[in-house]
């Protein structure tokens, strides 16, 4: 005997890459109409606030420029993350590495200030990976001697480098000149070159790029790579494999904190020459949205950081044009991982006609 | 004989902060700890009680009621941690990512109305809503050292410490908190048992998400007369760090709770007095001591079985 047929939700077995765009299509979709819905609580007209936001991020040379620039340290903390989420590990603290790399740059940088400029970047951009490095060693340390999870104690410490910070802004480093706890203008020689002449945009926008095809090429086409996505696939049976796994989840804390750490310098010695705790507006956090938005695959990074950072950039333009709080642009960000997150889990079901019976 | 009146009244104004600062701690903790025994982690704590704290200001500010400030921070939070129960509950959503989104939301979001409702303001000069007042009860709060101490707070305070109890009998002593318990070792069996897992995996995030309300709505109208941004500073993450720290018992959580909270108001008397310490690392201490106590306590955690993991039917 066969029933009348039914619709039943079932799981699809294998998520690919339409599914994938379908999320991200539903995602973007989806955060549009909630900007939308913000822009007319706020008393905006919703048009004109999207005609804001887009003229101040991409409408002209000028400001995709910027645009440009504000994906810089976007570029970076979204590939600290996909490295370590691809391994499943989860560094929460690129917050704090950035800090932490910042911190060590501007060290090397009033330590030996009066090098010539060439060596001196080199070695700004070397201490600041050491000083994410060590950072987010940290936490992988005691992930695999204490056996505690890397999430909790990565947050604790991007908690503890920013009051390590505001000790040194208030004391050694401290700005004399000024009432706001930073440091004094850096150096002429320390300050990054831009990448084109007259503009903004500094040479980390080429690191950035650099290490995005430097992380590609080391998950897809090196053994350690294969590591890590063994490890992302199962950490047990990659143990099982004879993969070291404490020592890939100290390689990708290390890895995952040095990238962190360049987009500290990049915004202290590229962007605003001082050493302060402006220097990162949550960074390290938009990063994790990047790097979902992403799908955690390092090229799409960068379109990913770059649309971001126009956002972030528009954002200006939207308060200044509707008067609309730039605020909205941090809120939206979350809410578009949320639908991207909802949309995942919704692409990943079909409805399918089954017959009792 | 002034000296030690005065080391006296030193020790009973710490131990009488410990017990004030304990609040939102407590709150958030043993809120987390009936979500995280169904078996779901809310790692959006924070943000939760950022949003209550922020709503309980905005509402204590236009309604100039404190009563109804608390009331609404309390459904806030309820409100907000609906999130993660659709997401993580009835998506099958990784539950740490969505709780890292609800944080960043709570955070973006409550800057954004912050600034739509107090457009003219400076940081400088935000509106300052009444505090909750203290209420002394009567006899007790005369009883030289403990009156002081225990019974001189406000009403937040006391219902926090009055609900560990109230959340231990919960959790072992009834029905309800016996299926609660169960989702978050095997929902399997749970469901074969004719519990509905869903449903009260939902009541039991809401309950969390609640309790998060009530200590963000210390945070703002509990004990400064003010918003901004950011304000919750951490402690919603602490919460979390307290619950692993008590092993999920709410005995040990007061317990883990009045340590983060002594140091907290150590660390106030050694500002107030002057002493040459950095307020910085004062200030850090209990983030350090967070780490110290995650790994101190390792060895003998007993983590829900199925705590974090979503469950699937068939």
């Amino acid at each position: 005997m066969t029933g009348r047929p039914r619709w039943r939700l079932a799981r699809r077995p294998v998520v690919g890459p339409r599914q994938q765009v379908q999320a991200l299509a539903l995602a973007l979709v989806g955060a549009a109409l909630v900007s939308a819905l913000l822009l007319r609580v706020a008393n905006a007209d919703p048009v004109a606030g999207f005609v804001a936001l887009y003229q101040g991020s991409f409408g002209s040379w000028p400001v995709a420029v910027e645009s440009l620039v504000k994906a810089i340290p976007l570029i970076l903390t979204g590939l600290g993350t996909t490295v370590a989420f691809r391994g499943r590990v989860w560094n929460i603290g690129q917050e704090g590495q950035l800090y932490a790399g910042a911190i060590t740059a501007y060290w090397a940088y009033v330590t030996f200030p009066s090098l010539p400029r060439l060596p001196l970047i080199l070695l700004i951009l070397t201490f600041a990976m050491v000083g994410g490095a060590l950072w987010g060693l940290v936490a992988g340390i005691i992930r695999v001697k204490a056996h505690v999870d890397e999430i909790i104690t990565t947050i604790m410490l991007n908690y503890i480098v920013v009051y390590i910070l505001s000790l040194l802004l208030s004391g050694v480093w401290r700005d004399p000149t000024s009432y706001y706890q930073q440091s004094p203008t850096v150096g002429a020689s320390a300050q990054f070159p831009a990448l084109i002449d007259g503009t903004r945009l500094h040479i980390g926008f080429a690191v950035g790029l650099i290490a995005a095809i430097a992380i590609y090429v080391l998950i897809e086409k090196t053994p350690l790579g294969y590591e890590i996505r063994a490890l992302g696939l199962n950490p047990t049976a990659a143990g099982f494999q004879g993969i070291h796994v404490a020592r890939t989840v100290l390689v990708l804390m290390l890895v995952s904190g040095s990238l962190a750490g360049l987009a500290g310098a990049g915004e202290l010695f590229g962007n605003h020459y001082r050493l302060k705790a402006g220097i990162s507006l949550g960074f390290g956090y938009t990063g994790i949205i990047i790097a979902m938005l992403a799908g955690l695959e390092p090229l799409a990074i960068v379109p990913a950081a770059i649309f971001f950072g126009g956002l972030v950039n528009g954002s200006y333009m939207l308060q200044i044009a509707t008067g609309v709080p730039a605020a909205l642009v941090s809120a939206i960000q979350a809410i578009t991982l949320l639908f991207l997150l909802g949309g995942r889990a919704a692409v990943s079901y079909q409805i399918r006609i089954v017959r009792d019976g | 004989m002034g000296e030690s009146l005065l080391q006296a009244a030193v020790v009973i104004n710490v131990l009488a902060t410990m017990v004030r600062t304990s609040t939102p701690l407590l709150f958030g903790a043993i809120g987390e700890v009936v979500t995280e025994r169904s078996g779901v982690m809310n790692m959006g704590l924070e943000g939760t009680m950022l949003t209550a704290a922020f709503v309980g200001f905005l509402v204590a500010e236009r309604s100039h009621s404190l009563l109804l400030a608390v009331v609404t921070a309390c459904l806030a939070g309820g409100l907000f941690s609906l999130i993660l129960a659709f997401m993580a509950i009835t998506l099958d959503v990784d539950q740490i990512i969505t709780g890292l989104a609800m944080n960043l939301l709570a955070s973006g979001g409550t800057l954004f109305w912050f600034r739509i409702a107090y457009t003219q303001t400076t940081s400088q000069e935000t509106p300052l809503v009444a505090l909750l007042k203290p209420w002394p009860i009567p006899l007790l709060s005369e009883i030289p050292y403990l009156g002081p101490i225990l019974f001189s707070h406000n009403a937040l305070t006391y219902l926090a410490f009055l609900l560990v109890p109230v959340i231990w009998f919960g959790l072992y002593r009834t029905k309800r908190g016996l299926q609660i318990r169960s989702l978050g070792e095997d929902p399997r069996a749970a469901d074969m048992g004719g519990i509905n897992v869903r449903r009260l995996r939902y009541l039991a995030v809401v309950f969390g998400g609640m309790m998060a309300g009530l200590g963000g709505a210390f945070v703002s109208v509990g004990s400064v007369e003010r918003f901004f941004p950011d304000m919750t500073a951490g402690r919603g993450w602490l919460a979390i760090v307290i619950v692993i720290a008590g092993n999920w018992k709410p005995g040990r959580i007061l317990l883990a709770t009045l340590l983060f909270a002594f140091l907290d108001a150590f660390q106030l008397q050694v500002q107030g007095v002057g002493v040459q310490i950095p307020y910085q690392i004062l200030l850090a201490l209990p983030y350090v001591l967070a780490i110290v106590v995650l790994i101190a306590g390792r060895a003998r955690s007993i983590a829900p079985e199925s705590l974090g993991l979503p469950y699937l039917r068939e």
